[in-house]
Formats: C-alpha cells, structure tokens, sequence
C-alpha cells in the first residue's frame, strides 16, 4: 500500500520533536451493503475507503492524526502538525523494518467481490420468503446483506511492518410480526470473517424463519414480571452478559486508570469458581477473528478468568506502558480514522458441566432468556443492563408462557459470583461492539448458564 | 482534485454507460479532538478527510456508490459500482434528481473564533474542566473522561439538473466523566456542553454539575417495583425522545415500522404537548440550509398541542404520499444511502420551574439518566425497558437517590400520560441530529426494582 521508503519517512518526521515511538496504519477497504424491504430491494451503496493514521507516543502521552488526503504532500503535512504536538528533544534512532510473516488462520475461499450482485440479492431473497412464509402474522421483513474486505499494513518505528487482509460478511434479518395496533420484532444476524462460502456452511431458510419465530412468539407473549429472580441464559448471543458486564471492565482503557471495578485484581477471584472466561481472536474465521491486531501484533487466545481467578486483562501498546505489562494481541480499531486500544475479539464463557436440561429442571422459578439483545455497562461501578429479546418464564422446573420486553440489570462483579451452574453446550454469536476506538465484529459466546439472583426490569404491564 | 473539475468528468464518464440524472454529494471535514487525564495529554487527535459520494439514475433506479480516494482514478469504479448497484433496485416509485428549491434561507453555521481558537486554549480548557472537577469535591477520586473536541465540515450537492450548494459549519463540544468515593461505594455521572457554554469557558460550572450529580447518587439503592408518577429530567428525556424519533421519519411509516401510520390530524400525545423540528435553531448542531438532497431546509410542527400535524420527508417518501419533502433527506455520510431523519427536534417548553414539579409529587420518582436505549428500546413497538437511576420523591421533596431499578412502558403511551412540561429545554449529546427536551412529569410508569 506504501512503500517502505515513504513510511519510513513519515515515522522520521513523526518522530522529529522527541516522541519516543510513531507508528504509521494504512488502510484500504470495499464494502457493500444491501438493503431488502418487504421483499424489495430497496436500495445498494458499495464503495471503497481508503485513508491513513499516524500515531506517536512520549511516554505516556499520545497523539493521533488521520487524513484520506492521499498524496505525499498531505501525509507529510499531517505528520508535522502531529508531531507540533509533542514538546521534547529528537532521540537517535534507527529505522529498519522486518516483515512480519505468519500462517493465515482466517483462509478466504470465496472472496466476496468476485459475486455478483444477483446472487447476494438471491441470497437475501431466500432469506425474506422463509421469514415472510413463516406466519401470516408477519407485516414485513427486513433484510441487511453486507460484505467488506479491508486491507491494512501497520509499520512502527520498533521495526514491526505487517500486512492483513480482513474479508468479513453478515446477512441481518428482522421479521416484525403484528396484530392490531401491537408490532414486536425478532432478528438474526449471523456472520463471519469469511468470504461467499459462509452462507454453504449455514441455512438460510432457517434463519429467516428463526427471526419470524421470535417475532411471533414475543406477539403472543405476556407482560414480564418485574423483580429479583433466577435467570436462565441460553448459548450463543447470551454471552452478551459476559461482555457488557465484565468483559469491558477488562480492557486496559479503563483498567490503565484504575477506571475499572477489576483494576488491582489479578490472582483474585472474581467469579464463581465454575466461570472460566476467555477472549480468543485466533478462532479460524470467526466474526471478531483477524490474523494481526491494529497495531500489527498477533492475535492471541487470553484466559481473562480461570476457574474465578482473574489472570489478565487485554492490554494494548499504549495502556501496556501505563500499566507496566505486555500487550496482549488485542489493540483494534474501526478504522484509519481512530486511534487502537484494547478490545475485545471473540469473548466467551468456557463450556461448563451441566446439560441445559438439568439448569432448566432445577430452576423452581425464574426467567429463561433463550436470546438477548443488546446491553451496554458502566465500567466504573460495573453498572450493566441489557435487553432480553426472546424470554419465558419457567416454573417448577418447566419452561413456561413467552414473556416479553424483560430488561436485566445488575453489577458485573457481584453477577459473577453468582453464576450457579454453566452448562456444556458452548456456542458463539455475532455483534457490534461499540467503544472508544469505534465500532468492531465482536463474538460473545457461552455454554447456557445460570444467574443466582438479577433483578429482572419487567415490561409495560400498564396500559 | 478539484472538485468542480472531477464532478464533470464523472458526469461526462455516467453519461456515457447510460446514466440519465446525476448527483454528487461531497464532504471535506478536519477535526480536533483532546482528552486530559491527571492534568497530561492522554489523547490529542487532528484528522483531515472527506470523501465523495456518487448517484444516478439507471433504467429509473438509483444505484449508488462512494469514494474516499478522490481523484480521477477512483471514477471508473465509481460508475460501475453506481450502475451494479442500480441493477437491482427494485422501487416502484419513481426517484428523483432534484432540481432545486425556489429559495434558501441564509444562516450562519460558521463561528471565525472558534475556528481561530488555538490548541493550546482547547488544551487549557480541558485542563481546567479536569481540575474543575478535583477540586469541586475530596470525594472524587477520577476523571475518567475529560475531553474536547471540535470540527469543521464542508458539504455540497451537485447535479447534472443545475443544482449546486454547498455550505460550511463549524462546532464544539466537551465531556467530563467522574467518579466519586465514599467509603468502598462508588457512583459516576457525566456533563458535557457544546460550544455555547465554551464561549463562557466556564469549565468550572459544568465540572461542578457533573461532580454534584456523582455525589447526589452516594447511598443509592433500588426501590420496591411498582406502578409511580415520575418526572422525567430534561437530559434523560431527551435521550428518550432520540431514540423514538424515528418513528417520525414518513420512511419509517410507509415501511410499517412506525405505528403512526394514518395518524395525522389524530391526538397522539397530551394537550400540553407540542413538538418542534427547528433547522434554524441558533447554535443548534445540526443546523443547515439544505438537506442532503438540496431540498431547502423548513421549521415544522411534528405535534401541535398533542395532534400529529406531519411527518419528516424526503423527495422520495413526498412523492409517495403526495406531499412536499420537508427538507429531512438525510444521509449518514457520503457512505450512505437517503434516509430521513430530524435536525434540530425538540419538545416546546411549557412555564413550570423544576422545583414546582417536585413539589407537586406526593410520591414518585425523579429519573435522572437512563441506560441501554440502543437495546432496551424498541422503536417499532415503542416497549422500552431502561435501566434508570435517579430520586424517590415523597410529600415533595427528595427522600434519597435510586438506582438499580428499570422503569418500563410504551413511548406512545407516555406522549399520552404526559402530566406537566417544564420550562428546563435541554439538548442530548450532539451527533448528526440534535434532539432536545425539558423535564416531563409522565403518569403510570412500571418500575422494576426490589
């Protein structure tokens, strides 16, 4: 993407006024994204990104610039306003690149540029006619096709230079089912760091129809009741919990500052003794997977928590400096036009002993959450809440009616060492993380777990 | 490249595979961003970009496409990627070029001193608002946010049927985030303001909000679930109100993902109730002349004393129900396709004090901040279920601060149980849209709590 000649100036003049460490992210991206309504295409928008950060660092200070002004002349602008920045003696350096090689863990059979537009509005079809076909109660279906593949090259002045491609796809389907004046909605998003060939590995029949299940199912759900009880959360994107309600609390954005409810707490228990939890962005193809991390380090499996005792946090370059430790393969970025920091990949809660059957069977009362929403927390006092979007009551170790519009809300540490049981039925789901260095693919997961005591936010039981 | 050079060789290049109208939107933005931690620079960001956006008209559909590498190598692609796209639209409605409005009314989006604000002032005032914050209380014991940032946009529409505007805006905003301690309990809260309140640098003023707002939540706890009357702060409803006001957009309607389809000249909300969308508000942040269609931009009544009296346009959704665009053609960025959405929307503040609304509680909860509104939310069927923290009011007057309880209800039912407006108009966090609101004492609110 630039030569090597080039990055090596714009490091020389980044690091000019007595930074201690310039790193230089180019990236070129194509995406494509297209929108079906009630079975209409309504609309497609392809293009293609293209721009450059450069960042610099003085001990613990940082500045960051990005421009997509793409000539000589106006990187180098840019590299000298930055540098403006830093107030300090030039050190002696010596620049010399290597080339970062490794094996590529995320392989792309099917690049998606080389597919038409039919046949991903083909694919999009299918999806809205098992939606629409699933019940007469569907008013309309919404579906999301996306693809992008984005080409970086991270160059610093430790000599580290690394290329990776990163080719992700997603389909999002939201069926709104309605009756009378009353509409709910049901959604499923299923995607991967994998070109075309993903939609062989999945149905897409059943997940229109999944999405319309929800839907429907919520339409003819009862009123949640709101109070303190067990909660049940399935697999897949139950893992949402685990993410909001501590997994941000173990990025070293918040913990460097002591920002964080885990700061200070390594080799302390934290959780129950049967959560065990990891972030891992090497998972072959996995929707938060990459080959390198945005400050070109290789991506790594993390064990955050072993059997309640925390172990480590996920550390990038910058925060590693603050909090004295090693970077952890974790730094990410939405794009060029933000600075990385510590994020998570594919966060999940390692697989338990129980079987989901016997969580259900031993729970007297309580809410089973079979799929979650989003949710968001506050790191500092560990403050979570999230959306359930398809849950049920269970009874007598039954599951019961549909409830719907339950909201749960807690505080991270002390949710963890009430997890009671974990199950043995470990699955992944797909989101979109929001943060400070933008929005990234993020996997949650986990095996079904239980939740000793949540306070459960009902829905409107008043009309 | 020029862009005035570079539009005609698109056009020129469009014309040729068989486009019929065309547009260009365009954006150049440059932007200052710094946050402060324990009086260093923790973050200090300045970014320069833009990129252009591409639409035609193909076989009567619109296909579109973007680029951020501007210059004459990326048109090629452009076009093909505008006309794959337009290929399989599949619209029954017509779509249009727009030509121009008759007139444009002229504001000024552009401050000359905030644009000659040096760095180190911003660095400065950053540093104080943190300071502002240490020194406001012992019992805080972190910024964890403190940061200011500013931008400038440039942004025009082209056509192949004669229109060209472009326009130039300028903003700032900063954010402060602190954490207070007492004993082993720990409770946060935020303020921010926008380049209003940094003209007054007063810094200390709103490190002070934020630090008071920390401190009011020492000893809270949930609150026995229930069915309360709560007054709804200006910030928090405001966020509520944000996150409903797609319902308002005529594409979301049209689309059945709006229950106020066939509702104009209805009451949907209390009398009391009066909801404004303002493109020419004074240091309102998302001002503008135009639209992202070159639709000349109009102040509206969305609800007037309860009766919903329109909704938000494009050319597209007017032409569907045979109305004018109101001037709410919206696009995210040149990365986007048209949508809808509000520019400067508020709810029209009424003559009560914020102190005459708590005093006329016999018991009830005042809802300061509300949590998970991108998930706990549902625009299509107005549920919420939000986690909240705030105050148990009883005989008029505060009894304690509240947290860890989710209040519930319907956003169409809550426009109805609509009690009281206060006069307090405040404005959420700005984005592209800037949505505002005053306290509102709203009846029959399910609470979650013990």
């Amino acid at each position: 993407m630039l030569n090597e000649k080039f990055i090596e100036d714009i490091i020389m003049v980044a690091l000019s006024t007595g930074g201690d460490f310039a790193e230089i992210f180019a990236e070129d991206r194509y995406n494509t994204e297209i929108m079906m309504i009630g079975g209409k295409v309504d609309n497609g928008v392809s293009g293609r990104d293209f721009g450059v950060g450069i960042r610099i660092f003085k001990g613990f200070n940082s500045v960051y610039a990005y421009t997509n002004q793409y000539n000589k002349d106006a990187l180098m602008d840019m590299a000298i306003k930055a540098s403006e920045a830093i107030q300090g003696i030039k050190q002696d350096i010596v620049l010399g690149f290597t080339r970062y090689n490794y094996k590529n863990i995320n392989p792309i059979e099917c690049p998606p540029s080389k597919i038409g537009n039919s046949q991903k509005v083909a694919l999009m079809r299918e999806a809205h006619e098992a939606a629409d076909n699933y019940s007469d109660s569907i008013s309309q279906v919404t579906v999301r096709y996306l693809d992008y593949s984005q080409n970086i090259l991270v160059a610093n002045s430790e000599g580290r230079l690394a290329e990776d491609e990163r080719v992700r796809t997603r389909i999002a389907i939201q069926s709104i089912a309605s009756k009378d004046n009353e509409m709910q909605t049901g959604s499923y998003s299923p995607g991967a760091h994998m070109g075309f060939e993903f939609y062989d590995k999945i149905d897409i029949k059943q997940c229109g129809e999944e999405a319309s299940r929800i839907a429907v199912t919520m339409l003819n759900a009862g009123p949640c009741p709101g109070g303190k009880f067990p909660v049940i959360i399935d697999n897949k994107f139950g893992g949402v919990i685990f993410h909001e309600a501590c997994g941000h609390g173990l990025e070293a954005t918040s913990v460097a500052k002591k920002g964080s409810v885990f700061a200070d707490k390594i080799g302390q228990q934290v959780a129950s003794d049967i959560v065990t939890a990891i972030d891992d962005g090497t998972i072959p193809n996995a929707w938060g997977s990459s080959n390198i991390d945005d400050e070109g380090e290789p991506t790594r499996k993390n064990i955050l928590i072993e059997n309640g005792i925390l172990k480590n946090y996920m550390v990038d370059k910058l925060n590693a400096r603050r909090m004295g430790m090693n970077v952890t393969g974790s730094a990410r970025r939405q794009s060029y036009k933000f600075a990385p920091t510590s994020r998570m990949t594919n966060t999940y809660i390692a697989t338990g002993k129980s079987s989901p059957a016997d969580i259900i069977s031993n729970t007297e009362f309580g809410i089973y959450a079979k799929y979650m929403g989003g949710g968001s927390v506050n790191p500092a006092t560990g403050d979570f809440n999230f959306a359930v979007m398809e849950g049920y009551l269970v009874k007598n170790g039954k599951v019961d009616r549909p409830v719907r519009g339950a909201t749960l809300i807690g505080n991270g540490p002390d949710i963890l060492h009430k997890i009671d049981m974990v199950g043995n039925n470990l699955e992944y789901g797909q989101g979109m993380c929001g943060s400070v260095s933008g929005t990234i693919p993020t996997d949650v997961g986990q095996p079904m777990i239980r939740v000793s005591k949540i306070i459960v936010g009902g829905g409107s039981g008043v009309e | 490249m020029d862009i005035d050079k570079l539009k005609e060789l698109i056009f020129e290049r469009g014309r040729k595979e068989g486009f019929e109208d065309m547009e260009i939107y365009y954006e150049n933005n440059s932007s200052f961003n710094c946050k402060v931690f324990k009086g260093e620079i923790d973050d200090y960001t300045i970014s320069k970009e833009g990129g252009i956006s591409f639409r035609g008209l193909y076989n009567k559909q619109m296909g579109y496409s973007y680029t951020e590498k501007v210059d004459e190598s990326a048109i090629e692609a452009l076009i093909e990627m505008a006309k794959a796209n337009a290929q399989i639209v599949e619209n029954n409605e017509e779509e249009v070029i727009f030509k121009g409005s008759k007139e444009y009314e002229h504001i000024d989006l552009y401050s000359d001193d905030l644009a000659g604000m040096s760095a180190d002032k911003k660095l400065g005032f950053t540093r104080e608002l943190e300071k502002g914050a240490y020194s406001a209380d012992k019992r805080v014991i972190n910024v964890n946010d403190c940061m200011y940032s500013d931008y400038e946009n440039e942004r025009g529409v082209y056509n192949t049927k004669g229109l060209n505007r472009n326009e130039k805006s300028n903003a700032a905003f900063f954010y402060i985030s602190v954490i207070v301690q007492e004993n082993s309990e720990i409770q946060s809260a935020v303020a921010f303001g926008t380049y209003r309140d940094f003209k007054d640098l007063d810094a200390e003023s709103v490190a002070k909000r934020a630090v008071d707002k920390a401190l009011s939540y020492l000893g809270a706890k949930s609150i026995k679930s229930g069915t309360y009357t709560i007054l709804l702060e200006n910030f928090a409803s405001a966020d509520l109100l944000k996150t409903f006001s797609d319902i308002f957009s005529a594409d979301n309607v049209q689309k059945g993902r709006s229950l106020l389809k066939n509702k104009l000249g209805e009451a949907i909300g209390s009398m009391s109730l009066t909801i404004i969308d303002d493109p020419f508000m004074t240091d309102g942040v998302a001002s503008r002349s135009f639209d992202s269609e070159g639709v000349a931009s109009e102040r509206i009544s969305l609800i007037e004393e309860g009766i919903l009296q329109g909704l938000l346009h494009n050319l597209k959704t007017a032409k569907k129900d045979g109305v004018e665009s109101t001037g709410h053609g919206y696009r995210t960025s040149y990365k986007g396709a048209i949508t809808v959405a509000p520019s400067n929307l508020y709810i029209q503040p009424g003559l009560n004090t914020y102190e005459d609304m708590v005093s006329s509680m016999d018991e009830g909860l005042i809802i300061t901040e509300l949590q998970g509104l991108h998930s706990g939310a549902n625009t299509i069927s107005g549920d919420f279920s939000l986690a909240a923290k705030g105050y148990y009011v009883k005989d008029g007057r505060i009894k304690r601060p509240v947290n860890q309880i989710t209040i519930a209800g319907n956003f169409y039912n809550v426009l109805k149980n609509i009690e009281a407006i206060g006069e307090d108009l405040a404005f959420t966090i700005p984005d592209m849209t800037y949505i505002g609101s005053p306290t509102l004492k709203i009846k029959n609110i399910a609470v979650a709590g013990e």
